[in-house]
């Protein structure tokens, strides 16, 4: 029923689509406001059915329908609820049905509320997008219905993939698909303003759309490579992944339209760049779909393959071909103001830009389609790896920098040199600055010093340009500094915008250079107890857990990390077993030098292996990006000269952009924590255990048959202090051995002492006669002692030397061989 | 000279270096990608180049030593084309025809690191590195797809180094 109700649905929504589409078309050509309005309806009507479609299939995932096919195969029983959302579009199917809802609800807020400038665009835009999200809703009904029923309705689900199990799968995918829905709506319009013939003013008209898109396509990106980085445990968070490179390609293009629209606007300047743009990137969407769905390129996220590939293909061809045929057509609209000013001018670096990004775009879409490129060629095939991206898009991403440096410096006359020479000395500053402190904290290596004082060079800019902009006006209006500065960001959101984007770049860039060449990884096995230097850090293997779950077990090794032998914090990297597949969970020490990355690769009872990363400034790319994302956030603002209004209207806009606000802020602020917030698998002790060959802490301990014991008493001698508590079995096994080795030992000046994790001094009693126990003994109270020693759990063993000393450690039962041996190196000496 | 045809001449140049820089690491650092038999067939040629070749990998052949850790196989051949391998009956059924016939080219890889969790018999390897001078893959990275329950792929960058 459930299933029938769903395909009707989305049927419905095709229909009522289609009709929308051709009554506004219909509108068009006869000049009759009612087809329009008709259409309109339309879309509203697509909307709300395609909605109630979603509703009906998440109602399914709560409920367990798994006569639905696509319910069984990505969700169980035991799934948690917001695990059961996600699930919603963790398969192809669904992402479709998401996909085309946010298709057509893009083109029902295009027209809900048109700008005096997007109005005459409007009927033709509509046509544009109704037709789009009718190709998305018709692949989803008759290629990829998320509502086709099993024959057999199983008892239970499959579950969902292990990797998708994570809080940044419910942000990431949605992320993603409303930057692409989004980038639609800028191609509507142009193609619309074209065949108008308004080719001025639709990057006006799509400013914001593009923006909007353009953020949620970089947060989704962005939040894909934390995910990357938390969850897939090869230490880095962006792999040169086709499906990866699928989404940065429209990023990028985005970017760039960004730019080319700002000197359309100013200067009516790159009218068929920004046309030509506008349709790569909604061409790249659509491949981007392609490879994903395909099959033909096989990635961490493919959906598998399937024939959707040549739909979308064919799709592609026909926007192609449809879109540069009306450019062609209506090219003598495009022909106007392009006198450019040279190279050295703010058009000029614009235009640099320009042709940086799409070189870029290009160089990643021929990595990207590398072995299908080659094999035409040459018969051959041959496929881009990590280092062939890097080593071809480094140069150009360096070159960018230097722009973007540069840039703000050049105006728009002839001065640009002096101007240069007169305000050019904070990039330098910055420049020299960033290298030299990257060069004194030890990233050294030429590529990435020029990397490093680039970014410096850029950063330098941006700051200097904001603050000479705001001393500007504090001077002239005399207001107080931070007055002016708030003033003229609500006033120019779109500058100071950009101006935060580059500056999260400058940090994004540190941050890649960072972890792309100073990254080390390594390789280290140990047993409990042994200790691994790496760099800085010690590494120390605590004990292995194993647990079981609802529906895996989890194997959770503790390591204590030291950095410069110094206690930092401990992590729990894990490794969870599926019936079907085995998930390993990274633990991660962030800091603002570098990101310690701690993997558990393999376990046995005897031994673990962990894979180590460090990751040098990691955390300035996760700022950098947060930073760009924001400024893009404070661009697409509406700024406050755009609203002059009734006072009435103005108030309720007031009152709709705070809910606004609240609610995009309360959504970053969740993915952020979910993404950031705790529980990396790190989490730092009050104390750690000593290391060997540092001072043993001190400590003052009531003996059991009176008398007190302090570690000034133990000076001069060896002494074997023995954490255990009566409870404890491994203590029992352990227990008679330490007794032994005192009866040979007593002799020769070792102290032994047994400090029980116990309060009650009568089961203590009990259980030291039980055992025989004839050294000395004594109730940790408060745990005090055993807190100072950083004592995670019994029995635990600490040998300390004449000096005071911690010698060796044991966590674990300690055997008598083990003791003998190190208590005669000891006197020995 | 204008600043127009200035500019158009930058724009032109930063092209040409991209188009080199794409054309010289093509050569270079990209990886040639090889099925069993054509690595077979090139010899003593293929010897120290960046290879991807893929196979079927036998379960039999794993052995694993967790102290180095180093972990060797052998991979039978595979068809590279994605259509042959669809007309043969999907991935499964070519992976599993592959393990099963004795006659099919082989080749032994090499590979220093932990074992992967999907490193079993009847999976697909895709593995990256050169082949040494005794005739063994050295490996550097090793992605493999198991057709599994869920529909996804299985995350390739789980297993890369």
């Amino acid at each position: 029923m459930l299933s029938e109700v769903g395909t009707i649905t989305i049927g419905l929504a095709l229909a009522v689509c289609l009709y929308a589409s051709l009554a506004v078309f219909l509108s068009i050509r006869r000049s009759d406001p009612r087809w329009l309005q008709s259409g309109w309806n339309g879309i509203y009507a697509t909307t709300a059915i395609l909605g109630f479609g979603l509703l009906l299939l998440l109602f399914a995932f709560l409920t367990n329908r798994f006569e639905i096919q696509y319910v069984a195969q990505h969700s169980s029983r035991a799934l948690p609820v917001y695990l059961k959302v996600s699930a919603l579009w963790a398969g192809q199917e669904g992402s479709l049905l998401l996909w085309s809802f946010l298709q057509i609800l893009f083109a029902l807020l295009l027209i809900a509320r048109p700008s005096v400038r997007t109005r005459p665009l409007l009927p033709w835009a509509t046509v544009i997008l109704g037709c789009v999200a009718a190709f998305f809703i018709g692949v989803t009904l008759f290629l990829s219905n998320p509502f086709a029923r099993l024959d057999h309705a199983p008892f239970d689900g499959q579950g969902l993939n292990p990797l998708l199990r994570h809080p940044g799968m419910i942000f990431h995918p949605p992320s993603l698909y409303l930057g692409y829905v989004g980038l639609a709506v800028p191609f509507a319009l142009a193609m619309a303003a074209l065949i108008t013939g308004r080719v001025d003013e639709w990057t006006r008209a799509a400013r914001r759309w593009t923006l909007a898109a353009w953020l949620f396509l970089g947060l989704g990106l962005f939040l894909g490579a934390r995910w990357a980085y938390d969850v897939l445990g090869w230490g880095g968070y962006w792999g040169w992944d086709p499906v990866e490179n699928a989404g940065l390609m429209p990023w990028f293009t985005a970017t760039a339209l960004l730019h080319g629209a700002v000197v359309q606007e100013e200067r009516k300047g790159f009218r068929t760049w920004n046309l030509v743009l506008v349709i790569l990137s909604f061409v790249l969407v659509l491949f981007g779909t392609f490879t994903t769905r395909s099959g033909l390129i096989q990635s961490v996220h493919a959906f598998g393959r399937s024939a959707l590939g040549y739909y979308f293909l064919a799709f592609i061809g026909l926007v192609l071909v449809g879109s540069f045929a009306l450019v062609f057509r209506y090219r003598s609209f495009l022909r106007g103001n392009s006198s450019s000013e040279g190279l050295l001018s703010r058009e000029g670096a614009f235009l640099i830009a320009l042709v940086l990004f799409v070189t870029l775009t290009v160089s990643v879409f021929v990595g990207s389609t590398l072995p299908t490129i080659t094999d035409v060629l040459s018969h051959r095939r041959f496929e881009a790896g990590p280092e062939w991206f890097d080593r071809v898009t480094g140069p150009q991403f360096g070159l960018m920098v230097l722009v973007l440096a540069l840039c703000p410096l050049l105006g728009r006359s002839a001065q640009a040199l002096r101007r240069l020479r007169s305000r050019g000395w904070p990039a330098l500053v910055g420049g020299v600055v960033v290298a030299g402190s990257a060069a004194l904290a030890g990233f050294t290596g030429w590529t990435s010093l020029v990397g490093f004082a680039l970014a410096g060079m850029a950063g330098g800019t941006a700051v200097a340009e904001i603050a000479w902009d705001v001393v500007g006006r504090s001077r002239r209006k005399e207001e107080p500094f931070l007055q002016a500065l708030q003033r003229q960001v609500s006033r120019h959101r779109r500058r100071y915008g950009g101006y935060l984007v580059h500056f999260g770049l400058v940090l994004l860039v540190i941050g890649i250079i960072g972890t792309r060449v100073h990254a080390l990884e390594t390789e280290v096995v140990l047993s409990p107890g042994e200790e691994a230097q790496i760099g800085r850090y010690t590494l120390v293997f605590e004990d292995l857990r194993q647990e079981q779950a609802t529906d895996h077990v989890r194997t959770e090794a503790r390591i204590a990390a030291y950095r410069d032998r110094e206690y930092l914090t401990t992590l729990t990297p894990r490794i969870d077993a599926y019936a079907q597949q085995t998930v390993g969970v990274p633990a991660l020490r962030p800091g603002w030098r570098e990101d310690l990355y701690v993997v558990l690769a393999a376990y046995s009872p005897t031994e673990i292996t962990l894979k180590v990363f460090i990751n040098p400034l990691a955390t300035f790319l996760w700022l950098g990006g947060l930073i760009l994302l924001a400024g893009g956030a404070v661009a697409v603002w509406p700024s406050a000269e755009e609203v002059r209004l009734p006072v009435a209207e103005a108030r309720r806009r007031k009152v709709r952009n705070t809910v606004a606000a609240v609610v995009v802020l309360a959504l970053l602020i969740a993915a952020g924590a979910a993404m950031w917030g705790p529980g990396h698998g790190a989490s730092a002790r009050l104390v750690g255990r000593p290391l060997p060959g540092q001072p043993a802490p001190d400590f003052t301990l009531t003996l059991l048959d009176g008398g007190t014991i302090s570690l000034a008493d133990l000076e001069g001698r060896v002494a074997v202090l023995n954490f255990w508590a009566t409870w404890c079995p491994s203590c029992e096994e352990e227990l008679p051995a330490i007794q032994s080795i005192w009866e040979e030992y007593q002799g020769r000046g070792v102290v032994f002492l047994g400090v029980a994790l116990q309060e009650d001094e009568a089961i203590v009693r009990g259980a030291a006669d039980q055992y025989g126990l004839t050294y000395l003994l004594a109730l940790d109270i408060g745990e005090q002692v055993s807190t100072a020693y950083g004592v995670t759990g019994v029995p635990e063993t600490f040998v300390i030397d004449p000096e005071g000393n911690v010698a060796f450690v044991h966590i674990g039962p300690v055997t008598a061989e083990e003791l003998i041996e190190e208590l005669e190196s000891l006197l020995g000496q | 000279m204008g600043g127009k045809a200035k500019l158009t001449i930058a724009g032109l140049l930063i092209v040409a270096a991209v188009a080199y820089l794409i054309a010289s690491n093509t050569g270079s650092t990209a990886h040639y990608f090889l099925t069993i038999e054509e690595l077979q067939t090139m010899g003593e040629e293929a010897v120290g180049r960046s290879l991807t070749v893929s196979g079927a990998v036998i379960g039999d052949s794993i052995v694993y030593d967790p102290s180095v850790p180093r972990v060797t196989f052998t991979i039978v051949q595979v068809p590279g084309d994605p259509e042959e391998v669809e007309r043969a009956g999907g991935l499964a059924a070519v992976l599993h025809a592959a393990v099963n016939d004795p006659s099919a080219p082989r080749l032994e890889v090499v590979y220093n690191d932990v074992k992967p969790d999907l490193l079993k018999d009847e999976a697909q390897a895709i593995v990256r590195g050169k082949l040494g001078e005794d005739g063994r893959f050295y490996a550097d990275e090793v992605l493999l797809k198991c057709p599994t329950r869920y529909e996804e792929e299985v995350p390739d960058q789980a297993e890369e180094p």
